[in-house]
């Protein structure tokens, strides 16, 4: 995932914020445009601010080579003129209203999120009604943004070896299928986008059904229906993008790939394919995760991490994908560790699982801290909104937020049995090295 | 008994700018307690602080946060394993951590869990056993992650400025610690650390969530009321001098660096300076926004860098004032001068009333989200209490905000903003940068794979 800014951590001077009641599902509110946009509300009083959050159903996977990297570009070339308002005019009207912004651009989508003083709503309309409807694509500034994207590539590959490392395996896990494309573009790629990509692009990604927009805060529902019929409705719906059509085929054999920098230890990945967020086994796959690294006491943390020194670190994840996506292991090894020793060491505790199962307090410790995620999601409105539109546009009903606590607790142990042997295996999986240069 | 006071604080009406209701008071040991009821999740959230930051570490870096770190390995009643599996059983987070200023605990956890978590927290705080075998594979670890910060020039530049500008006062040395100090720690350094510093004298406790206060308070009296630790420590402290009589530059080679991240800037503020409202201000004008002076030369306007900025960080004695940003190699220098082309601007031109206003409206809009959650308004009490700031600061802060005029402005930028004698950290590719670096002042050179920073 990527971000439109480094985020700067702000000035800490006060508190606010009264008690509120718990949000329900009944206190969300939705519609939907004769264009085809989606409107979520949820009226939230608990500070004086409020957000509005654009899902688009845009990322790297709509993407071919040759205009790698494009979605993420128009998570920034959003910001760069519109019709009504010039060049760095977004920014300039939303800062000087007391609003801020940021972006965030995967695979699956490109999310604009705009935080804002309660007042400041319709003018957040309007803005984001310019530049969906009449995106200016100046010359002068693509060629000065590619620079800043150049920049955004750059160092992340000189601070975080994740990133190296991640890019390299994504490409070889996926023969076919764009998730093998890196979110932010090849450099050859992002060097040479015209503008005829730049404008196709936009048209064909860009339309109004093509989104779901999550409006939360000290905001009233009528007063959001009503300016996104003044400054939504009158956008033009054009045909919805085309579909995907590569299909990854399964992976039939182990695959591996090295790549060296100077760094202190290895770093490795193993990555599994696994099923779509949308499908029956997403719990059960997430709980997996949790159950092998979240917490000093999970499986991978617990014996590479704090019972012995073999890793330095461990972390797992499930990216959410429209299409079949990859449950990643990430480890560093610790001092004098080689990344096979590094690597057998994990494939062991995978093994366990699979010929063993877990036990079911085990089970219900990671049931347990899902449910405490879910009311840390709750706690703020930056957490609701975000979370609404992601279940929303994943699991295809915002309303699925509010119950996977419950899909969580209805994962049992012969599940997550059954998820580790199925996708855990050797011919599922691909394998990356990131090996210091000079060999120890 | 308990010294009570009520606060109600910052009823301000205007945009209902309020820190919710909160009590604190006194117990007979010294603890320092702070109570405010949250309902919106059933969730109970802790910090607790006391004087145990890094300032104390004298020669042996890394003292007060591995101290902090070992509170976690083991107490009277439970295994570090214990502590980890009761705490993740039940989703809750239990974390110790030390910053130069304090050391402290964090907690979050279910309402229903609240008995299991204080008597963990209890425990931690009062009956830590600091396990050998615990600590010498942490020590390990640490070792390890001392080196693996320096792969990511972003994760370490701070050190090297904080070295660079602060001298001989420990603000100086890194929190984290450095190989060579580290290696020389043991466990009877940390228990000493521990028995000397963490005392109920200067220390402080606050909880936030969803619970009754007058329970609580009980059930606060009951746990730490009888903790009996050494008398608090009296350390008087010089704030260091950080004016420079000549700009300096401290580059620090990275042989396989891509791009250049560098630091400029000089001396700051200090967590009291009654200024720090306006200089926040003039600050978001300057790099603390999007639309800053400087993300719009650096990035916007030139594509130079994916993002620059500024910023005053602040401790309780001193600060800092550091413009931030980062540039592949072969642009080093333009950016360098863009930046500094910058922070002369607002000393030759400063600013008017339009971007004044913008700027307040920023400041204004922009921190209500960062104390939303019970955890965030649990760390601003203790906050308080470490860097000794009350309610009249906040009352007074939104009008500060909004009483700023450009004159005023003038006079916060030629007292506070660094202009000339300047100091520079650079990590980066030596070979290729350090010629040109000359001419910004005398250059120093270190290694970043050597010891320390």
């Amino acid at each position: 995932m990527k971000l439109r800014k480094l985020l700067i951590a702000a000035a800490a001077f006060t508190g606010l914020g009264v008690a509120h009641a718990q949000t329900r599902p009944e206190d969300v509110k939705g519609f939907t445009l004769a264009n085809g946009m989606k409107f979520l509300v949820l009226e939230d009083h608990s500070i004086p601010t409020a957000n509005m959050y654009l899902f688009w159903k845009v990322g790297s996977r709509n993407e071919v080579h040759g205009i790698t990297g494009l979605s993420h570009f128009f998570e920034h070339m959003m910001f760069n003129g519109s019709k009504n308002y010039g060049p760095k005019q977004f920014d300039r009207v939303m800062e000087a209203n007391g609003g801020s912004n940021n972006a965030y651009t995967s695979e699956n989508v490109t999310v604009y999120t705009d935080w804002f003083q309660k007042d400041a709503l319709e003018t957040i309309f309007k803005l984001e009604s310019d530049r969906i409807g009449h995106l200016s694509i100046d010359p002068k500034m693509v060629e000065s943004e590619r620079g800043v994207v150049l920049s955004e590539r750059s160092t992340g590959l000189e601070n975080s070896n994740y990133r190296l490392l991640g890019e390299l395996v994504q490409s070889v896990a996926f023969q076919e299928h764009p998730y093998m494309f890196p979110v932010i573009g090849f450099e050859s790629d992002i060097k040479s986008w015209t503008q005829s990509d730049l404008e196709n692009y936009f048209k064909t990604y860009y339309s109004p059904n093509n989104a779901t927009v999550v409006v939360a805060g000290d905001i009233k529902f009528d007063e959001v229906k009503k300016l996104a019929d003044q400054y939504m409705a009158p956008l033009p719906a054009r045909g919805l993008p085309p579909k995907i059509r590569t299909v990854e085929p399964p992976q039939n054999g182990e695959r591996r790939v090295t790549t060296y920098k100077d760094i202190t230890t290895p770093n490795i990945i193993l990555a599994y394919h696994v099923p779509e967020t949308a499908h029956a086994d997403y719990y059960a796959l997430d709980l997996f995760s949790s159950l092998l690294s979240s917490g000093n006491s999970s499986r991978l943390v617990k014996s590479l991490v704090m019972d012995t020194t073999i890793a330095s670190s461990v972390s797992t994840g499930l990216d959410n994908g429209f299409d079949p996506t990859l449950f990643v292991v990430f480890g560093v090894a610790g001092d004098n560790v080689s990344a096979p020793d590094l690597e057998k060491a994990i494939e062991k505790q995978i093994d366990m699982v699979i010929q063993n199962g877990v036990t079911d307090a085990e089970l219900q410790k990671v049931k347990n801290q899902k449910l405490m995620e879910f009311y840390h999601t709750l706690e703020t409105i930056n957490g609701k909104a975000n979370s609404l539109g992601t279940y929303d546009v994943f699991f295809g009903d915002y309303k699925k937020m509010f119950e996977a606590p419950e899909n969580y607790k209805k994962v049992t142990v012969d599940d997550i049995k059954r998820v580790a042997a199925q996708y855990f295996t050797e011919r599922n999986r691909t394998v990356g090295y990131l090996l210091p240069e000079k060999s120890k | 008994m308990l010294v009570l006071a009520l606060c109600a604080l910052a009823a301000k009406a205007q945009n209902n700018f309020k820190v919710p209701p909160y009590e604190t008071f006194k117990l007979k040991n010294g603890l320092t307690v702070y109570l405010m009821e949250q309902h919106e999740v059933p969730l109970i959230n802790v910090s607790a602080v006391f004087d145990a930051g890094s300032i104390n570490d004298g020669e042996r870096y890394g003292l007060a946060s591995l101290t902090a770190d070992a509170l976690l390995f083991g107490t009277q009643k439970y295994t570090k394993a214990q502590i980890e599996e009761m705490t993740d059983y039940v989703g809750a987070s239990l974390s110790t951590y030390a910053s130069k200023d304090n050391a402290g605990l964090a907690a979050s956890f279910a309402v229903k869990d609240q008995e299991k978590l204080f008597e963990l927290i209890q425990q931690v705080l009062i009956h830590p056993v600091f396990d050998a075998t615990e600590f010498d594979k942490h020590k390990q670890r640490t070792l390890l992650e001392l080196a693996q910060a320096k792969e990511s020039p972003r994760q370490v530049i701070g050190n090297y400025y904080n070295t660079f500008l602060f001298g001989n006062f420990p603000y100086a040395t890194p929190t984290t610690g450095s190989k060579s100090t580290v290696e020389k720690i043991d466990v009877a350094a940390v228990k000493a650390f521990y028995q000397s510093n963490y005392t109920t004298g200067k220390g402080a406790i606050s909880i936030v969530g969803d619970f009754k206060a007058a329970d609580m308070k009980k059930k606060i009296t009951a746990l730490f009321g009888e903790w009996k630790t050494a008398p608090a420590r009296m350390v008087k402290r010089v704030a260091p001098n950080l004016e420079f009589d000549k700009a300096r530059v401290l580059l620090v080679n990275k042989d396989d660096a891509r791009e250049t991240t560098f630091m400029i800037g000089g001396k700051g503020i200090d967590y009291n300076s009654p200024d720090y409202v306006p200089v926040v201000v003039i600050n978001t004008i300057l790099g603390g926004r999007f639309t800053s002076w400087l993300n719009d030369a650096l990035r916007v306007n030139s594509g130079l860098t994916y993002g620059a900025g500024s910023r005053f960080t602040r401790y309780k004695y001193a600060g800092t004032f550091g413009i931030s940003t980062f540039t592949k190699n072969s642009t080093t220098v333009p950016a360098i001068d863009m930046a500094l082309s910058v922070l002369d601007s607002l000393h030759k031109t400063g600013i008017n009333e339009e971007i004044l206003a913008s700027a307040k409206a920023y400041v204004k809009g922009d921190f209500p989200p960062d104390y939303e959650s019970a955890g965030a308004l649990a760390r601003l009490l203790t906050d308080m209490f470490t860097y000794n700031f009350d309610e009249s600061f906040i009352n007074t802060f939104q009008s500060k905000v909004d009483g700023l005029t450009v004159a005023q402005a003038k006079e916060i930028i030629a007292t506070y903003f660094p202009k000339d004698k300047l100091q520079f950290v650079f990590v980066g590719k030596a070979s290729e940068i350090k010629e040109q670096l000359k001419k910004y002042g005398e250059v120093s050179e270190k290694q970043i794979k050597a010891d320390g920073f």
